[in-house]
């Protein structure tokens, strides 16, 4: 009887791995996504419209048409792409939760070398050497600015959450200067670029896709098959048998960081090429906080990130057609997502524990 | 577990069918009521920085795009509106104009200056779209022919508002509540551009009509919209020594400042009596209503209508918003009335180059256009017959002086 008196109602177990079957874990999954519209529809019905219709607002602006398909994707791109430049750093547990910096100084970087080698404004088509070069020069930055925080914590230890962090305001302090200062055009902003600076577009959306299609089987090789890949796991599962193993950490820390910061860098090159062709110091766009949460559902999953982004961009794209059709305020759409992303994360703590119901007398067997 | 599930999402299922189904009957009542008979129906786009929730700017674009609608069904013109609500100054926005283009939009309004670059990335897939950008200035020089810019002449609404007020402080000054040296304006302005400086000159210039005394202080912002930044510059104007505020920025957080710091307010955009009925005297706005009607029916009857357009007081599309009859000084109304007759008829000039001086000086000459896009005005000689004409040449303001009796701040 009292050891029934001090076991709480619910009390939360553990799982082993191999207790939950994939099959299940990816239902869970699946719920938690069901949970979170139905929870949605809550809100849209408070807002005064008919849910079901918001739904198939949603999805039909999303997909519904080319146009609106292009615009899915072009929300998708960078999400994908800067999950993959986090998902190394994640994987060795070291938190860059910088990528909002990294990829406006790799914006700011491009748009330096525009400024530099672009002088004739006529050029109507894109040039390759231009591109080639704005790419290049975004990477070497966007990398550079993540190897900072990286070189203070391999030879220093200092907290890189903190530091990745500081660092985001400090690259779009200085972009916010050179908008209002040395590279003003008018009024607060700076130029848009001459047309041999824009990326060129296939089927629509600038081809920056498929620089990022490219990247997710990189990354893929880059994270499963090559020894870089392996020394980046070892460290995420243990650091002492890392170094027992003889590796350098530091230098695996300094190098991922690198790499992490250059994609980032490639994504802002992409954005102020192919988006917006000019920069401004929201380039990024929070793009770099939201794609952490992208790769997190993905488990760091190449392959996972692809459907997360697109799943990511059709949400946005089709709260953004929710409130031009159904006059939704906007407050709601950030609503539906914000439930969705929390009920998609936290059904992740469902996967690792279960619920055990306290025994009734008599009866065994726990609800789960 | 799996029952705890099944059981949560049945209840949801349920609590979101009831809500749901409740919510049925106002959806289906709406489309009867585009039965109107045999009218012309134009499909309309409009873009916009904000939305309802600012107050200010985008509120104002959105009364203007009623009342237009309202002014069109009179006429057998049936507007289907299509609205992006919350775009930003960015790629968005040109996907924004691509999506109204392709929805079936005959003309599609852009609501913010920094929507013209984007826009003009598609007018040219579109010929037989027309795209407006309003209170921006591209159309007159680009070679498109279906690109329009659209501002209001709002410097008269300005200087009618700096009337009250300068009459406010005559007031405050005869009653010995303030020395004739006291009598300061502050001026909450978004940025030092040709639009701001233009804006607050007018209403200087207004003030001092009637309050010869008056000075005035600048504090910018930069920025269009920043609730917090803006209330900030109301503050430090008031410790300054402001006793009136007027603003030229998008929030209604000036006006409640300077009610807070015991300071009277004019407003832009929106009456702001109501946010501040102890300080707000009079507001101006642009009525959009005048540009909008004027647009779609040119458009609706396959007419042309000006790629640059700008209209003031004489045609309604700048107004001033009720006047707080509490807080005004004796014989505002008449006075009012009589400086709108002379802005009129002409016999008014808001920058007559006899009232003000630039380092001590007469103005005598200025351009108004810039067309070499250095961004300094060089060509059109922009002052002439005894006063600078603003909007004149261009929708958008090119009054960019800085005249004596105003002070920057930053």
């Amino acid at each position: 009887m009292d050891e029934k008196l001090k076991s709480p109602l619910i009390r939360l177990e553990k799982r082993n791995k191999s207790t939950i079957k994939p099959v299940y874990a990816w239902l869970i999954r699946l719920g938690s996504i069901l949970f979170a519209l139905l929870l949605g529809c809550i809100a849209i019905a408070l807002a005064g419209s008919n849910p079901i219709k918001a739904y198939g607002t949603m999805l039909d602006g999303a997909l519904g048409n080319a146009a609106f398909r292009q615009q899915t994707v072009k929300k998708a791109v960078p999400l994908l792409g800067c999950a993959l430049a986090i998902a190394p750093c994640f994987k060795m547990r070291f938190w860059n939760i910088g990528a909002e910096g990294q990829i406006t100084a790799g914006a700011l970087a491009a748009t330096f070398m525009v400024r530099l080698l672009a002088t004739k404004p006529e050029g109507n088509s894109a040039s390759l050497p231009l591109l080639l070069c704005m790419a290049l020069a975004a990477m070497l930055l966007g990398g550079l600015w993540a190897l900072i925080p990286a070189f203070f914590k391999a030879k220093w230890n200092t907290n890189e959450t903190l530091f990745t962090l500081m660092m985001n305001y400090i690259i779009i302090g200085v972009v916010a200067w050179l908008q209002a200062g040395p590279w003003e055009a008018r009024q607060g902003r700076i130029a848009q670029f001459p047309q041999s600076a824009w990326l060129p577009k296939v089927e629509g959306v600038h081809c920056g896709w498929i620089i990022v299609l490219v990247l997710v089987f990189i990354i893929h090789i880059y994270m499963r098959h090559t020894k870089q890949g392996y020394e980046i796991a070892v460290i995420g599962d243990s650091l002492r048998t890392a170094q027992y193993a003889g590796m350098n950490v530091g230098r695996i820390m300094m190098r991922t960081m690198f790499l992490s910061g250059a994609i980032s860098g490639l994504v802002g090159f992409i954005l102020c090429s192919g988006a917006t062709n000019t920069l401004s110091k929201d380039i990024a766009g929070g793009v770099g906080f939201t794609s952490i949460t992208v790769a997190w559902l993905s488990q760091l999953n190449a392959f996972a990130m692809v459907a997360i982004s697109l799943m990511l961009g059709i949400l946005t794209k089709g709260a953004d057609t929710l409130q031009t059709v159904m006059n939704v305020p906007a407050a709601i759409s950030d609503i539906i997502i914000g439930l969705l992303l929390f009920c998609m994360l936290g059904c992740e703590f469902f996967i690792n524990y279960r619920l055990i119901l306290r025994k009734k007398a008599g009866k065994g067997g726990a609800a789960a | 577990m799996k029952k705890i599930l099944a059981l949560v999402l049945c209840l949801a299922l349920v609590a979101a069918l009831f809500v749901g189904c409740s919510d049925n009957k106002p959806e289906t009542g709406k489309n009867t009521e585009a039965g109107n008979k045999a009218a012309t129906t134009i499909k309309v786009g409009l873009i916009c920085i904000g939305d309802e929730n600012d107050q200010g700017y985008t509120y104002n674009f959105i009364r203007g795009k009623d009342a237009a609608t309202e002014a069109l069904k009179a006429k057998g013109i049936n507007v289907e509106w299509v609205v992006k609500w919350n775009i930003p100054e960015g790629d968005a926005c040109e996907d924004a104009n691509r999506e109204l283009a392709a929805a079936g939009c005959k003309v599609i309004f852009n609501n913010s200056f920094g929507f013209e670059d984007y826009m003009l990335k598609v007018a040219p897939d579109y010929p037989n779209i027309q795209f407006v950008s309003c209170t921006n200035q591209a159309s007159w020089g680009d070679s498109l022919k279906n690109t329009h810019n659209a501002f209001a002449n709002i410097y008269e609404g300005r200087y009618l508002a700096g009337v009250v007020a300068g009459m406010k402080l005559q007031q405050l000054i005869n009653d010995g509540t303030i020395t004739a040296e006291q009598a300061v304006i502050g001026y909450v302005g978004a940025f030092p551009f040709a639009e701001v400086k233009s804006g607050y000159t007018a209403y200087f210039l207004g003030a001092r009509s009637v309050c010869p005394s008056v000075t005035m202080k600048v504090q910018f912002v930069n920025n269009w919209s920043d609730a917090t930044a803006e209330s900030n510059a109301a503050s430090a104007l008031c410790d300054a020594g402001c006793k009136l505020i007027s603003q030229h920025a998008d929030n209604s957080t000036p006006a409640t400042m300077a009610q807070s710091k015991g300071a009277f307010f004019t407003s832009y955009n929106n009456d702001m009596i109501s946010v501040a009925p102890e300080a707000c005297l009079v507001g101006t706005r642009i009525d959009w209503s005048v540009y909008f009607t004027e647009a779609i029916e040119a458009v609706a009857n396959g007419k042309e209508f000006p790629q640059d357009w700008s209209k003031g007081l004489k045609d309604g599309a700048v107004v001033l918003t009720a006047l707080n009859d509490k807080l005004v000084a004796p014989g505002t109304k008449e006075k009012l009335a009589e400086v709108e007759a002379g802005l009129k008829d002409g016999s008014i000039q808001v920058f007559d180059t006899k009232t003000f001086t630039v380092g001590g000086k007469e103005l005598t000459q200025a351009f108004a256009l810039d067309t070499d896009g250095d961004f300094v005005p060089d060509k059109e000689e922009a002052v002439f017959d005894g006063a600078f004409h603003e909007s004149y040449f261009q929708s958008a303001p090119y009054f960019a002086i800085d005249i004596d009796g105003i002070t920057t701040l930053n």
